[in-house]
């Protein structure tokens, strides 16, 4: 790692221009993001928008066709090697040596890192007690199931303490019980303060995990967090269901109040889109009871993070060919 | 620059998947058993026919050592000579299916991908693989050659027992047949980065052993043995294409096409 390659403003990773190119084909083109230390991001995107391929950019593995990349100050570019000292890479699939057992493919893995024997057999243990596989260490990796190997291939990604994890479709291949396992994991991980790249198309575990959202289809279209993404794409509904019809007088009534932006009425269900939920809640249940309504029940519904994907990317999905 | 600890720990990792393969540890195990089983029988049960005086008198001239030796012993010499193409062929072969199981296992299980995103160079996974694939294939060829001198001595007698342990064989055990595995795990590597089935990877590789077989038949036609010069001069042939598929391979066993090319 030469001096030029060091940077003086360091957030953990930075990418300027960055693009690859496969053929004529853009794999993905002019991503400029920066992540801050301990922050977990998710890219998100359909098959082939360029996830898997921004991972790898990013962890060096492959090398970058136009603008440039740095990770923890370490060009990426000039310095893989430094870069893959400090990141740990969770593919798609496990990728463990089957005839090995657990205990035996972290070794191999620590020593790869250069772990010294006392580090290698500590860590070794920390991480397999962590992931509940300690019992299991003995047992060949070949013999786990899909949700235990992906949690030792977690384990070996973190073995030598990485600054950043990247986590490629963690969850894709998983079926719901080996699912619920490994977002735990994340959630572990999440809670330790690691800055982790997340590069998912289940927006269920983006949105639990994500500090920010990336969506990304060749390349970055928006950034923000879920939050954000969320209120940023249609305003709040707040909805109540009383248990008669609202009277013309009260939804005549409603619609003057300030809070009030856009109402309807249907049947015994009254939805009130508001501005700023907070506030306009407890207004609205103050006038329901004013009005004497009976409320069986009232909630705030904002924005799913899966109608801001289609949004985002541009998307309009359908069911039995006709829209959703 | 290679760190030994890196390739050791390849090493380690690869010859720990070599004792767990059941198929693969057959296909280490069982060749040398023949090995020392089919010279000896050969030479034993074999035709103990006299071959022709002026073939004799060529053997002879060729190899001065057997001056002593009755022709029908010259005959025996001769054909416990050809065995030797035993030990060529366990150094080819061997090491093809170790480094086989051992690239199309790898893009069996995608296992690859997790090694090149640690700090590892190609030149470091390359060394120890190829020095996991005819590490064992050596060591075999050795302790079943020492099985074959002492097999030999009490089963043929020691006046020809000793024909084993004559320059050309020393040659062909210590020097060619190492750079032998070299070559086939080269060969092996290449292939095996170019199909799915460690079969087909073998079956292809199994090219090495043609020339092989040039050396039994030179020496059959023309009744003409070969030297030991002759055997270092071929191992130095074949110990510099080995180094040099070695480098290219490093060249060409590119992360990238690891990573976008096996499939």
């Amino acid at each position: 790692m030469t001096a030029l390659t060091q940077l003086t403003d360091r957030p953990m990773v930075r990418t300027i221009g960055l693009g690859r190119r496969f053929g004529d084909q853009w794999a993905i083109q002019n991503l400029d993001l920066e992540l801050a230390p301990g922050e977990v991001f998710a890219l998100l995107g359909p098959n082939g928008a360029g996830k898997t391929t921004t991972v790898r950019l990013l962890t060096g593995l492959i090398a970058p066709t136009a603008g440039n990349a740095w990770l923890d100050g370490v060009d990426v570019v000039s310095d893989p090697h430094e870069v893959r000292r400090r990141i740990g890479l969770l593919t798609e699939t496990p990728s463990l040596y089957e005839r090995l057992s657990a205990e035996e493919n972290l070794d191999f893995f620590g020593r790869l890192h250069g772990l010294p024997a006392a580090l290698r057999a500590e860590r070794i243990e920390e991480l397999l007690r962590m992931f509940e596989l300690w019992d299991r260490r003995a047992d060949r990796a070949g013999a786990f199931s899909k949700g235990m190997k992906q949690k030792l291939a977690i384990a070996r990604a973190l073995l030598h303490e990485p600054k950043v994890l990247f986590l490629d479709e963690p969850t894709s291949s998983l079926d719901p019980e080996a699912a619920f396992i490994v977002r735990e994991a994340m959630a572990t991980l999440k809670r330790e303060g690691r800055t982790i790249v997340l590069a998912s198309h289940n927006l269920d575990e983006v949105e639990r995990l994500a500090d920010r959202v990336g969506f990304v289809r060749g390349r970055l279209l928006r950034v923000d967090s879920p939050a954000r993404l969320r209120a940023g794409a249609a305003e709040p509904v707040v909805i109540a269901d009383l248990r008669a019809a609202p009277s013309s007088d009260l939804v005549v009534r409603l619609r003057d109040r300030a809070f009030v932006r856009d109402l309807a009425v249907d049947g015994r269900r009254v939805r009130v889109r508001v501005s700023d939920p907070e506030s306009a809640t407890p207004q609205l249940a103050r006038e329901l009871v004013g009005c004497g309504a009976d409320i069986l029940g009232i909630r705030v519904e904002t924005a799913s993070l899966e109608s801001v994907y289609f949004d985002v990317l541009g998307i309009a999905p359908t069911v039995n060919g006709a829209p959703s | 620059m290679i760190r030994p600890a890196i390739v050791f720990a390849v090493v380690r990792r690869e010859l720990l998947e070599i004792v767990r393969n059941r198929t693969l540890l057959a296909a280490i195990v069982l060749p040398p058993i023949l090995l020392v089983a089919i010279p000896i029988l050969v030479t034993a049960l074999g035709a103990r026919n006299s071959l022709p005086p002026d073939v004799v008198a060529n053997l002879v001239a060729a190899r001065p050592e057997w001056a002593g030796l009755s022709p029908r012993q010259v005959a025996d010499a001769f054909g416990l000579q050809q065995t030797l193409l035993f030990f060529l062929l366990m150094p080819a072969t061997i090491p093809l299916a170790i480094a086989s199981y051992s690239i199309v296992g790898e893009k069996q299980t995608r296992s690859l991908e997790a090694v090149i995103a640690a700090p590892i160079s190609t030149a470091e996974l390359l060394a120890g693989k190829a020095i996991a694939a005819v590490a064992p294939a050596v060591v075999t060829v050795w302790l079943a050659y020492a099985a074959l001198i002492v097999v030999a001595g009490v089963a043929l007698g020691t006046e020809l027992a000793r024909i084993v342990i004559d320059p050309t064989w020393l040659a062909t055990v210590f020097v060619l047949g190492p750079a032998i595995g070299l070559l086939s795990v080269v060969i092996g590597m290449a292939i095996s980065s170019r199909v799915n089935d460690p079969r087909t990877a073998q079956q292809l590789g199994t090219v090495i052993v043609l020339p092989l077989f040039g050396f039994f038949v030179i020496q059959l036609q023309s009744g003409h043995l070969l030297s030991a010069r002759e055997y270092l001069l071929a191992a130095a042939a074949v110990f510099a294409v080995g180094v040099a598929g070695l480098r290219v391979g490093v060249r060409l066993f590119g992360r990238e096409s690891i990573l976008t090319r096996w499939r």
